[in-house]
C-alpha cells in the first residue's frame, strides 16, 4: 500500500529533478571557488574570465574565496557541494598533487574531477642583473665548486621552486641552499637586494617584473612558454628538470558527464575570445587549454614524479 | 626635468575632473570600509580590481590607491569611538583614543587623528617624490639579518608599550609569540599547534585576535559594569582640540610621521610595526609616561601620523622597484599589471604621468579626507549616544561579518569569540593585550629572518655584527635595555644602602 501510494510521488520527484537538471546552468548562480586570498595569481585570472564564462552559458559566476592549506580547504568544500553543476572551484598544480603524497587529506581526490586547464606556467630561476651567472651552466658549475654556497629563494617546502631546485641537484649533482620565503615578492626583495644567489619564480611572474633589475637563466619546461619564447629551457642546457604550475577549474566527477563538458566547451570558447585574450595577454597569463580528460590522464604521470622529489627530501630531512 | 618640473605634471594629470572624481569615490569608500571593523581594504580592492580594467590607468589606480589610505583615516574612528582597532596599525591608537573619548574627549581624538593623519601623509608623499628612488635602495640593504635586529629591538620596545608591571608585558609578549607559531612551519612544512584542524593550518588572522581582545572583551566588560545601560560616558566637553592639545600634539605627529615613512618601506608589517613603535617612543621621550594609556593625546597623535606616513611610503618599494610590500601593495601591483604597466625604474622614465601622477593624486587624497573627515567627527561622535543596548548588538554584528568574510569561513568568528573570552580573563588579571599583538605580528617575521640569515650564512652567526646596519640596531637593543634595567637596580641599591645605614 504504501509503496504504490510513493510511486507517483517519487516520480514525480524524478520529473521535476530532471526539468531542474534540464535547466542548467540558468537555475541559479554557479559559486566559484577559489582557494586562494583575493588578489592571487589564481584570483585575478578566474575573475578575469568569468564575464566571458557568463557570456557562454547564459549563467551567473560569483567568485568565493575560500583561501587556507594550500586549496585543501577549497578541495574539502567542493567534494562536499551537491553534485548538480552549480559549484566549481579553481584546481591547481603541483599543489593539488603535492598535498595527496605527504598529508592525510580531507577529501578524496579521485572526488574532483578537471574541467579544463587554463594555464600552464613553466618555473624559472631568476638572478639578478649584476649577477655573474648568465646560464644554468654558469651556476652550475659555480655550485660545483662550492657546495651550499649557492641560495635559492624558494616559497617553502614541497613548492614548484623547491621541486626544481631539488631536481637541479639531483640531475647536476650539486648542493644547493634552499632559503623560505613568504611569498614570490619577498624571496625578489631579497634578491635585488643581493641576499640571495637565485630565487625561483614562474614565468609568468618573471614577465611582469622589470627585466633591466633580473635575468631568467632557464626555464624548466618541455618547450619554451609563449611568454619567454627566447629563453632556452633547462633541458636544451642539458639539464633534466621540469617543473610547472597549471591553473584551471574542477568540479564532482559526480556531476553529469553533459554538464562537465558542456563547461569545458564554455571555457575553451571564452579563451578563444580575442577580447578575453587580449586581457590575458596584459596580465601575462601563459593561456594553454586541455580539456579536463586529457589534464587528467596526464596527472598520474606528474604525481609519480613529485613522490620521487618528496622522496628526496624525505631524504634531506 | 628637474622634481619640481615633474610635480606639476603629476598635479596636472590628477587634477582632471575625472581622475578627481576617482579620487574622491576611492577616499570615500576607503573611508567606509575603514571604519566598518574587520573589512578591509585588501578584501575591498581585490573586488574592484577588475572594474579598473574599463578604466584609464591611472584613474583606476588613483581610485585603488585612496581606498587604502582612506582606510587608514577611517580605521582610527572605530578605534576611538569603540575600542576596536579595525586595522592592526590602529591597534596602538585604541589605548589612549579610546579613553579619550570615555572623558568626552572624542571629537579631540578624531580631530588630531585625522589632522595628523594629514600631516604625515603630506611629509610621506613628498618624501616619496624627492627621495623615492634613493629610499627604496636603503630598504633593499636590508636583508635577512637587519630584519632579525629590527625585530629583536621592536619586541624589547613591546615592553615600554604595557603601563602595568614589566613582568606581566613579558608574559604577554610570550603568549603573542605562542599564538603566531600556529600554523606550517614554513621551512620544514611541519604542522605546528594546529591540533589536527585544516583551520589553523595557515595560523591565525590577526584580525581575529584583534577583535576578540579589543572588541569582544570590551563588549562583556562593559555589559558586566553596568548592564544594558552602558557606559556612562563624560558629557561632551567639546569639539575641536584645545589648544594645550595642539601644543602637546605636534611633536608627537613629527616624531610619528619621521618613524612611519621609516618603517613604511620595509617589506612586511612596515605600518604596524611604525605606529607600535611611534607609541613606544612617545611614551619614552614623555615626561609623564605613567599617564600613557589614561587618555593622553600624544598617544593618538603619533601612532595616527606613523601609520598613515607608513601607507604613504609603502608605495616606495613598489613604484621604484616594482615590490610590494605588504599584500595590499601586492594587489595594487595587479591593478598595474591589468593595464600592462610593469611598475619598476622604467616606469619613472617612461610613463612619469603615471608616477607622478599618482603622488600628486595622493596628496589630494589626503587633503579631501581631512574634508570628508571634519564634518563627520560630530556625526561620529552623535554615535556614542545611541543607546548601549542597541549600539553593542549592532558592533558584534559588524564584527562577525568582518570576520567571517576575510576567510568565509564561520570557524574564524567562533576562534575570535574564543579570543575575547580570553581578553575579559586578560582584563580581570590587569594584562594588556597590546604587547601580545605586538609579540604575535613580530614573532614569526623573527622566526623566519632569524633561519633565513643562518641558512644563508651556513650557520655563521657572525653575519649579525659584521652587517652595520644590524650591528646598529642590536648595540642600540643593548643600551634599551640597560637603560630599563638600570634605573631598578640604583633604586635597589639604594635600598641596600639604607637598610645597611639602618
Amino acid at each position: 500500500m504504501t509503496c504504490l501510494k510513493s510511486l507517483p510521488l517519487a516520480a514525480a520527484m524524478l520529473t521535476l529533478a530532471g526539468a531542474a537538471h534540464a535547466e542548467w546552468p540558468t537555475d541559479r548562480p554557479i559559486e566559484m571557488i577559489v582557494a586562494f586570498a583575493p588578489g592571487g595569481g589564481t584570483d585575478i585570472m578566474l575573475r578575469t574570465l568569468a564575464p566571458y564564462l557568463e557570456a557562454e552559458l547564459d549563467a551567473q559566476f560569483p567568485v568565493l574565496n575560500r583561501p587556507g592549506a594550500a586549496g585543501e580547504i577549497t578541495y574539502t568544500a567542493l567534494s562536499q557541494s551537491r553534485p548538480d553543476g552549480y559549484t566549481v572551484s579553481s584546481l591547481n598544480t603541483p599543489g593539488f598533487l603535492t598535498m595527496q603524497i605527504d598529508r592525510k587529506l580531507r577529501f578524496d581526490p579521485a572526488d574532483l574531477c578537471p574541467i579544463a586547464r587554463i594555464v600552464e606556467d613553466p618555473g624559472t630561476f631568476i638572478v639578478p642583473a649584476s649577477s655573474e651567472f648568465q646560464t644554468l651552466e654558469d651556476l652550475v658549475a659555480f655550485a660545483k665548486e662550492n657546495p651550499g654556497a649557492v641560495s635559492i629563494g624558494t616559497t617553502g617546502v614541497g613548492t614548484d621552486e623547491h621541486m626544481a631546485m631539488l631536481q637541479l641537484e639531483r640531475t647536476a649533482g650539486i648542493d644547493l641552499t634552499a632559503i623560505p620565503f613568504g611569498g614570490a615578492n619577498e624571496a625578489k626583495t631579497a634578491l635585488l637586494g643581493g641576499h640571495i644567489t637565485a630565487i625561483g619564480l614562474n614565468v609568468g611572474e618573471y614577465a611582469t617584473s622589470d627585466k633591466n633589475a633580473m635575468r631568467a637563466l632557464a626555464q624548466f619546461a618541455e618547450e619554451r612558454s609563449v611568454l619567454a619564447g627566447d629563453l632556452p629551457t633547462a633541458k636544451e642546457q642539458g639539464f633534466d628538470v621540469i617543473m610547472s604550475s597549471e591553473r584551471g577549474l574542477a568540479t564532482r566527477c559526480e556531476v553529469p558527464e553533459d554538464i562537465r563538458a558542456r563547461m569545458a566547451e564554455a571555457v575553451d570558447a571564452a579563451l578563444a575570445n580575442p577580447e578575453f585574450q587580449a586581457q590575458a595577454k596584459q596580465q601575462s597569463l601563459p593561456l594553454s587549454f586541455q580539456s579536463g580528460a586529457d589534464w587528467q590522464a596526464a596527472m598520474p604521470a606528474r604525481l609519480d614524479r613529485y613522490r620521487d622529489i618528496f622522496a628526496l627530501i624525505k631524504e634531506g630531512q | 626635468m628637474n622634481t619640481f618640473d615633474l610635480l606639476m605634471l603629476g598635479f596636472s594629470e590628477a587634477m582632471t575632473p575625472a581622475n578627481l572624481g576617482f579620487c574622491l569615490i576611492g577616499a570615500l569608500l576607503g573611508t567606509l570600509i575603514g571604519v566598518l571593523p574587520g573589512i578591509g581594504p585588501t578584501a575591498t580592492i581585490a573586488v574592484l580590481l577588475p572594474i579598473t580594467f574599463f578604466l584609464p590607468p591611472l584613474a583606476g589606480i588613483i581610485m585603488l590607491a585612496g581606498i587604502y589610505y582612506g582606510a587608514q583615516y577611517g580605521g582610527s574612528t572605530t578605534a576611538i569611538l569603540v575600542n576596536l582597532p579595525g586595522e592592526a596599525s590602529a591597534v596602538v591608537t585604541a589605548l589612549d583614543g579610546y579613553q579619550m573619548a570615555q572623558q568626552g574627549r572624542a571629537g579631540s581624538a578624531l580631530a588630531v587623528a585625522a589632522l595628523g593623519s594629514f600631516f604625515a601623509g603630506t611629509v610621506a608623499t613628498f618624501g616619496i617624490a624627492i627621495a623615492g628612488p634613493m629610499l627604496s635602495s636603503f630598504a633593499l640593504n636590508f636583508g635577512p639579518a637587519e630584519y632579525v635586529a629590527l625585530m629583536v629591538f621592536g619586541l624589547l620596545a613591546a615592553t615600554i608599550l604595557a603601563s602595568g608591571p614589566v613582568l606581566k608585558a613579558i608574559g604577554m609578549i610570550l603568549i603573542g609569540l605562542l599564538l603566531g607559531m600556529v600554523g606550517t612551519d614554513q621551512a620544514t612544512g611541519a604542522e605546528r599547534l594546529t591540533f589536527g584542524s585544516l583551520d589553523l593550518f595557515d595560523g591565525i588572522e590577526f584580525t581575529v585576535i584583534a577583535i576578540g581582545l579589543f572588541g569582544f572583551s570590551e563588549i562583556i566588560a562593559n555589559l558586566e559594569r553596568s548592564g544594558s545601560e552602558g557606559v556612562k560616558l563624560a558629557p561632551m566637553s567639546r569639539m575641536w582640540p584645545t589648544r594645550e592639545d595642539f601644543r602637546r600634539s605636534w611633536p608627537a605627529v613629527l616624531r610619528g610621521t619621521g618613524i612611519g615613512t621609516f618603517l613604511g618601506i620595509l617589506p612586511g608589517g612596515g605600518a604596524t610595526l611604525a605606529s607600535f613603535s611611534a607609541y613606544s617612543l612617545e611614551k619614552k621621550v614623555s615626561k609623564h609616561p605613567k599617564k600613557f594609556g589614561t587618555g593622553v593625546v600624544e598617544g593618538v597623535a603619533a601612532p595616527e601620523s606613523a601609520n598613515n606616513a607608513a601607507a604613504q611610503s609603502s608605495f616606495i618599494p613598489l613604484l621604484t622597484l616594482g615590490i610590494p610590500s605588504n599584500n595590499m601593495m601586492a594587489m595594487m601591483l595587479s591593478a598595474f599589471m591589468i593595464h600592462g604597466i610593469t611598475p619598476g625604474p622604467s616606469v619613472l622614465t617612461n610613463q612619469p604621468e603615471i608616477f607622478w601622477g599618482l603622488v600628486a593624486s595622493m596628496w589630494i587624497g589626503n587633503a579631501l579626507l581631512v574634508f570628508i573627515n571634519m564634518p563627520l567627527i560630530g556625526l561620529w561622535v552623535k554615535l556614542l549616544t545611541v543607546p548601549y543596548r542597541l549600539l553593542y548588538p549592532a558592533i558584534l554584528l559588524f564584527c562577525c561579518v568582518g570576520v567571517y568574510s576575510m576567510n568565509n569561513r564561520i570557524f574564524d568568528v567562533l576562534l575570535a569569540a574564543g579570543f575575547g573570552l580570553l581578553g575579559y580573563a586578560f582584563r580581570k588579571a590587569k594584562c594588556e593585550p597590546g604587547p601580545l599583538l605586538l609579540g604575535f605580528v613580530l614573532g614569526p617575521l623573527l622566526e623566519a629572518n632569524l633561519r633565513r640569515t643562518l641558512l644563508i650564512t651556513q650557520g655563521d652567526p657572525s653575519i649579525f655584527v659584521e652587517r652595520p646596519i644590524s650591528l646598529t640596531m642590536l648595540a642600540a637593543t643593548v643600551i634599551l635595555l640597560a637603560l630599563m634595567i638600570l634605573p631598578s637596580f640604583r633604586k635597589k641599591r639604594e635600598e641596600a644602602f639604607q637598610e645597611e645605614e639602618a
